[in-house]
C-alpha cells in the first residue's frame, strides 16, 4: 500500500457519516410543510428494524422495503453495511486509533451476541418489540437528539445571548451570520430531554468498549451486526486466502474484527478490504466463490430455545405499568392503538427531534419498561401544532402514520379537562379565557358562557366561564400549554382509549344546545 | 376657550364625569382615513397618503418598527393575521420616506416559523433591502417601568423601545375575550413574559402598555375581517371581505372607527374605552373626522 492512500471503504464511511449528519440536521421544520429527506432513510434500510417489525406486526410494510434490499445484499456481499455504511461503526473507527487497547473481554466472546439478538427477536414475535433500544443507528440518533444536539444548540445560543449582554443592539451587525446558522444548522428551539444522560451514556459506553478491542460493540454485541453476520455466513463474496498465511500473519493487525482466530470469521468480516490494500505480497483478493455456509452454524439449538424462552419472558415481564401514569401517556397524532404503536415504534427519537413545538419527549417510565424511549406528548411543555404533520412524515415504520393535514387535524391525542379548583374563572371568578383564544379548532372545542357576576370590590361584570366540547377536542394540548397559571395548568389533556377521529365540521349538530 | 369658560368648566367639573371633561378639553378632531380598494397595496397607500403621507411620520434615516399581527399559523384568507400586501405596502412606504431600516416582527402564539411562512408575510418581504423580518429573541425583552393602573412594570421588546418610529399594523378581527382585537390589543406582540396573565384585567393593562409605547401610526387591515371564532378563526364563513384599510395617528380613533365596521359601537369594546378614559386618544365620533378615499 502506498502511504497516504485511503481505502475506498473509509471514503464510503465518511460519505455516509456526512449523509447521516446532514439528514439528521434536515429532520427539522425548515419552512416547508413536507420534509422530503430525513434521517429515517437509515432506519428504513435497517434489517433489524425490518425484521423486528415483521415479527411483531406479522406483516410487512412497504416503508421498510429498503431493509429487505439491504438484507438481500448482505446475503451476497456479507457485512459490508458495518464496514462501509454504519455511522456508528465509522465513528468507532475514527476514535479507536486514539484509544490504547487492553486485553479483550473474555465474557463477551462467543455467544453473548446471540443471547442479545435472539431474545429481542423472539420478544418481538410475542408482541414486545424492543429491538430499537439496542439498534446501533437508534443509539446514535438518540444520543444526538437527546444530548449532543441540544447541548450544541444551547451552547451556541447562550453564546449569542452573551453577545447581547455585551454588545446590546450592536449585536445586530452579526445577525445575518447567526441567522444563517439558526436556519440551517441549529435546533430552532433549545429543548432539553429526559433520558439525556442514558442516551449519551449508551453511546459513550460503546466508545468506552473500544479500549478492550477494536469494534468490540460491532463484533460482540450489536444486534444489527449479529443479524447481518448470520446472513453473511451464506455470502459467496469471500476473501482468499481464508486463513492467515503462515509466513506473514500481518492481517491479524490490519483487520478490525475477525482475525483473532487463524481462520477468517465470515460473519464478522466487514468487507472493509483493508487487508487486501495492506498486503505486502498482493496475495489477498475478494471474489465471488460458491454459495454455502463457510463456518459451522453457531447459534445451536440451545441458544435458539433459550432465546425463545427468554424472549417470551421478556415479552410478558416488561408489561407492567403504574396505573396512575396511564392518563398521561399521550401519543403523537394518528396513533390510535397503544399496543400496535409499541410494536411498530423503533424508539429512534426522530419524531421528538422534528417536533415543531417540542411537544414530544421520550417516555421514562410512564409507559412501562416496554415503553422506554417511546414518544409521549407533554402538553405543559409543548403542544401539537394544528397544521403540522412532521412526526408522521419522519417516522420510519409508520408507527405514527403519515397523514394528510386535514386528516391529522381530526386525530385525537386525548381530551382536555378543566380543573375547577385551579382554572381562574372557575375557581376564582377572574376572567381569563386564554385557552379558548388559542384553541385551534375553527368552531372552538373550548367555549365560554357569559355569567353576570360581581367582583371582590362589588363591581358587576361579565364572567366568561370556559367549558370543553368533547366532540370537537383533538387533545392538541395548546390550552394546557398556554394556561397562564404558574406550574400546574388549569386545563389538562388526559389520554382516552377511544381515539376515533373527530367527524369534521358536522359535529356542530351533535352539540347539546 | 377663554378664561371665563375655563373657570366655569373647572367649577363644574366635580359634577361631570371624567369623560365629559375629556370631551370638552379635546381641542382638535382626530383624523381617520378609510381607503377602499380591491388592490390592498393601493388601499394601504391611499389611506396613509390621506393622512399626509408617510413622510409625516418617518424622517430620512429613521429606524422603523412595523408590527403586524402574525400571531397564528393561518393563511391570509383566514383573516387571522395582517394581510401580507398591507404589510408590504407599509414597509415600502416607510422605505420610500427614507427609513434606514425597517424591522418587522411579532411575538407569535403558534410556532413562529410557521406563522411567518403561512401568513404570507415572509414571502411578501423577501428580497426587500433594509428590511428585517425577525424572530423574537427572549433576551431582548427589557423590564420597563410602566407605573400603570394595572401593570407596574413589564418586559417589552428592546427594538420597539429604541426605534424612531413605531407603526402598528393590526388586522381587524373578532376576539373571544375583548370582543374585537385591533391596534390597542396588537401591542401585546411586543410584550414578554406570561402575557396570558394580563387577561384578568386586560383593558386596563393594555392601556398601561399603550400609554408608554406610542403607536406613531396605526394602519388597520380591514381588507377582510374575521367576524366570529377569533382571534384564530379558520372557518371561511366567518370571514367578511371589506377591501378597506384604515389609518390614523390616533390609535384609539383608529380602533373606534374600525369597530364600526363590525356593526358595533366603539363603546362596546372595553379596550377602546379604557384607552380613551386614559386620554390615549379619541373615541367619540364627535371628535373624529373620517376621511374616505
Amino acid at each position: 500500500m502506498k502511504p497516504g492512500k485511503v481505502p475506498s471503504a473509509r471514503i464510503s464511511q465518511l460519505l455516509f457519516l456526512l449523509l447521516f449528519l446532514v439528514l439528521f440536521v434536515q429532520t427539522e421544520y425548515r419552512g416547508s410543510d413536507r420534509i422530503s429527506l430525513a434521517v429515517n432513510s437509515f432506519f428504513r434500510a435497517d434489517p433489524l428494524v425490518g425484521l423486528s417489525y415483521f415479527l411483531a406486526e406479522k406483516s410487512f410494510s412497504l416503508l421498510l422495503l429498503p431493509s429487505l434490499i439491504l438484507a438481500v445484499c448482505t446475503l451476497f456481499l456479507g457485512r459490508f453495511f458495518c464496514g462501509w455504511i454504519c455511522p456508528l461503526g465509522t465513528l468507532l473507527d475514527l476514535v479507536t486509533v486514539k484509544i490504547r487497547k487492553t486485553a479483550p473481554l473474555k465474557f463477551l466472546q462467543g455467544r453473548v451476541k446471540y443471547w442479545l439478538l435472539l431474545p429481542l427477536l423472539f420478544a418481538a414475535l410475542f408482541n414486545v418489540n424492543l429491538a430499537g433500544l439496542l439498534d446501533p443507528i437508534a443509539i446514535l440518533v438518540r444520543a444526538l437528539t437527546f444530548s449532543l444536539y441540544p447541548l450544541f444548540g444551547d451552547t451556541v445560543r447562550q453564546g449569542w445571548v452573551g453577545l447581547y449582554r455585551v454588545l446590546g443592539e450592536g449585536r445586530d451587525v452579526l445577525a445575518p451570520g447567526y441567522g444563517f446558522l439558526r436556519d440551517h444548522l441549529l435546533p430552532f428551539r433549545e429543548t432539553f430531554y429526559p433520558l439525556a444522560f442514558l442516551s449519551f451514556g449508551m453511546f459513550l459506553g460503546i466508545v468506552f468498549l473500544e479500549r478492550y478491542e477494536t469494534r468490540l460493540w460491532c463484533r460482540r454485541l450489536c444486534p444489527l451486526g449479529t443479524l447481518l453476520g448470520l446472513l453473511a455466513r451464506f455470502s459467496p463474496f469471500r476473501r482468499t486466502p481464508a486463513a492467515l498465511c503462515p509466513d506473514c500473519g500481518e492481517c491479524r493487525s490490519h483487520c478490525p474484527t475477525s482475525f483473532d482466530q487463524d481462520l477468517l470469521q465470515q460473519e464478522e468480516c466487514l468487507r472493509c478490504m483493508s487487508c487486501r490494500l495492506k498486503c505486502r505480497f498482493g496475495r489477498v483478493s475478494f471474489a465471488f466463490g460458491g454459495f454455502g455456509s463457510g463456518t459451522k452454524y453457531l447459534p445451536e439449538r440451545r441458544i435458539l430455545l433459550g432465546g425463545l424462552v427468554s424472549g417470551f419472558f421478556l415479552a410478558r415481564l416488561f408489561r407492567f405499568r403504574f396505573p396512575w401514569t396511564q392518563a398521561a401517556v399521550l401519543r403523537p397524532p394518528g396513533v390510535r392503538d397503544e399496543q400496535d404503536f409499541l410494536k411498530k415504534c423503533v424508539r429512534c427519537g426522530e419524531c421528538m427531534k422534528v417536533c415543531l413545538r417540542s411537544a414530544l419527549y421520550p417516555a421514562v417510565m410512564q409507559a412501562g419498561v416496554e415503553g422506554l424511549y417511546t414518544p409521549v406528548v407533554l402538553p405543559r411543555l409543548g403542544y401539537c401544532e394544528y397544521n403540522c404533520t412532521l412526526c408522521g412524515q419522519v417516522c420510519p415504520t409508520g408507527a405514527i402514520p403519515d397523514l394528510p393535514v386535514e386528516e391529522k387535524k381530526r386525530e385525537v391525542i386525548g381530551k382536555a379537562v378543566l380543573d375547577r379548583s385551579h382554572c381562574l374563572p372557575l375557581a376564582k371568578g377572574i376572567n381569563c379565557i386564554v385557552c379558548e383564544e388559542h384553541c385551534p379548532i375553527p368552531l372552538k372545542a373550548i367555549r365560554s358562557e357569559e355569567i353576570p357576576s360581581v367582583d371582590a370590590s362589588g363591581r358587576s361584570f361579565v364572567l366568561r366561564k370556559p367549558y370543553v366540547v368533547d366532540t370537537l377536542c383533538n387533545g392538541c394540548g395548546i390550552c394546557e400549554y398556554v394556561c397562564p397559571l404558574e406550574g400546574k395548568s388549569g386545563i389538562e389533556v388526559f389520554a382516552v382509549k377511544d381515539r376515533t377521529p373527530l367527524s369534521g365540521v358536522d359535529v356542530e349538530a351533535d352539540l347539546p344546545y | 376657550m377663554d378664561r371665563r369658560q375655563f373657570l366655569k368648566l373647572l367649577g363644574l367639573s366635580p359634577f361631570y364625569s371624567n369623560l365629559l371633561l375629556c370631551e370638552a378639553m379635546a381641542a382638535e378632531k382626530s383624523l381617520v382615513a378609510i381607503a377602499d380598494d380591491r388592490d390592498y397595496s393601493q388601499a394601504t397607500i391611499k389611506a396613509i397618503n390621506a393622512l399626509g403621507g408617510m413622510r409625516r411620520f418617518v424622517r430620512p434615516g429613521n429606524v422603523v418598527v412595523v408590527k403586524p399581527n402574525i400571531g397564528w399559523d393561518r393563511s391570509p384568507e383566514q383573516a387571522a393575521n395582517t394581510h401580507p400586501l398591507v404589510v408590504r405596502a407599509v414597509v415600502s412606504e416607510a422605505l420610500r420616506a427614507g427609513a434606514r431600516k425597517v424591522k418587522v416582527f411579532d411575538r407569535t402564539c403558534n410556532d413562529p416559523r410557521r406563522c411567518y411562512v403561512n401568513s404570507g408575510i415572509e414571502a411578501a418581504l423577501r428580497g426587500m433591502k433594509n428590511v428585517d423580518l425577525k424572530h423574537i429573541e427572549g433576551e431582548r425583552f427589557k423590564s420597563v417601568r410602566l407605573n400603570g393602573r394595572t401593570l407596574r412594570d413589564w418586559e417589552l421588546y428592546d427594538e420597539v423601545l429604541s426605534a424612531d418610529v413605531f407603526i402598528n399594523v393590526p388586522v381587524a378581527k373578532h376576539h373571544g375575550l375583548t370582543g374585537l382585537t385591533l391596534g390597542l390589543k396588537n401591542i401585546m406582540g411586543i410584550m414578554g413574559g406570561n402575557r396570558g396573565s394580563i387577561h384578568r384585567h386586560i383593558d386596563s393593562a393594555l392601556a398601561d402598555i399603550n400609554a408608554v409605547v406610542k403607536s406613531h401610526l396605526t394602519v388597520v387591515d380591514a381588507t377582510r375581517i374575521l367576524t366570529a371564532h377569533g382571534p384564530q378563526g379558520g372557518e371561511p364563513r366567518d370571514v367578511k371581505i371589506l377591501n378597506k384599510v384604515l389609518a390614523s395617528s390616533d390609535i384609539v380613533a383608529a380602533d373606534a372607527v374600525a369597530t364600526m365596521l363590525f356593526g358595533l359601537k366603539p363603546e362596546a369594546i372595553a379596550t377602546t374605552v379604557a384607552a380613551y378614559r386614559r386620554g390615549l386618544g379619541e373615541m367619540k365620533m364627535t371628535g373624529i373626522r373620517i376621511l374616505r378615499v
